[in-house]
């Protein structure tokens, strides 16, 4: 089913009231935290998808993969 | 050491060689919109007689400078990339430019305490006004989800007169409207 504009509206101011009321320091240093978290996730993607990779070899895939989101980024 | 304590190491970084400086990029538009991870930490930097050098001394062996400069294609501002070792956010030092809009919203920057410290920021309107330059020239999606971001946190705070004239000098109004029309009534 898909979301109808009512929702995705409401969605959205909730969104806004949650930023409204986070505090200053938590949104400067959200973007980094959310990197790391996401970094995590990802990191643990890669070591599934290459179960014989060490931490070493997972660091470079990660960072490899982050290099093309920015790459992707910057030319979308 | 961790993506956010490299951007507090780099605003220390910089405040102890009292380099003037300000937040800029998704930082600055998280700062008054809706947070979302980022993948850099943009600052614009006014390096007058110093020496880049002189900031990566000051940040210590945990980071390494990228020895090929960059540059930023809306401006034309020259730009230094810079990396914690072991975080995966990239600092970006843009030096501030010549382009009338960067030194103005350079010369408007707000200084907030924050974290203990003191913190230079963009004021909201030239975070919009940035934005959207970059979204029309650089055609990068993320910024026109900032601004509208920005817009709809704000709101009713946003000082039109200053925002307006620069978007007619930069050809972004149109953009503008757009946008402020896509953000749903309270």
């Amino acid at each position: 089913m898909e979301p109808d504009q009512a929702l995705i509206d409401r969605l959205f101011r909730e969104r806004v009231g949650r930023a409204r009321a986070m505090p200053p320091e938590e949104k400067l240093l959200a973007g980094p935290r959310l990197l790391d978290r996401s970094c995590r996730i990802m990191a643990d993607g890669i070591r599934d998808e290459f179960p014989d990779a060490d931490e070493a070899r997972v660091e470079e895939i990660l960072r490899h993969r982050l290099d093309l989101i920015r790459r992707l980024e910057h030319t979308a | 050491m961790t993506s956010d304590e490299a951007v507090i190491a780099v605003i220390d970084a910089l405040g102890s060689l009292a380099v003037p400086y300000l937040l800029t990029g998704s930082l600055a538009s998280n700062f008054y919109g809706i947070p979302r991870a980022t993948q850099d930490a943009d600052f614009v930097v006014h390096l007058e007689k110093l020496k880049i050098s002189a900031i990566l001394q000051q940040l210590g062996p945990r980071f390494r400078l990228d020895p090929q400069m960059g540059f930023e294609t809306v401006t034309a501002t020259a730009r230094y990339s810079i990396r914690a070792l072991t975080a995966p956010l990239e600092i970006e030092l843009y030096l501030l430019s010549d382009d009338e809009h960067d030194r103005e919203r350079f010369r408007r920057r707000r200084r907030i305490a924050l974290l203990g410290r003191s913190v230079w920021v963009p004021t909201a309107e030239d975070v919009i006004v940035t934005k959207l330059r970059w979204s029309l020239q650089g055609r990068r999606p993320k910024d026109r989800d900032d601004v509208r971001n920005v817009l709809a946190v704000q709101a009713d705070r946003i000082d039109w007169d200053y925002v307006y004239p620069w978007c007619d000098r930069h050809g972004t109004r149109e953009l503008l409207d757009h946008v402020r029309g896509s953000i749903p009534p309270p």
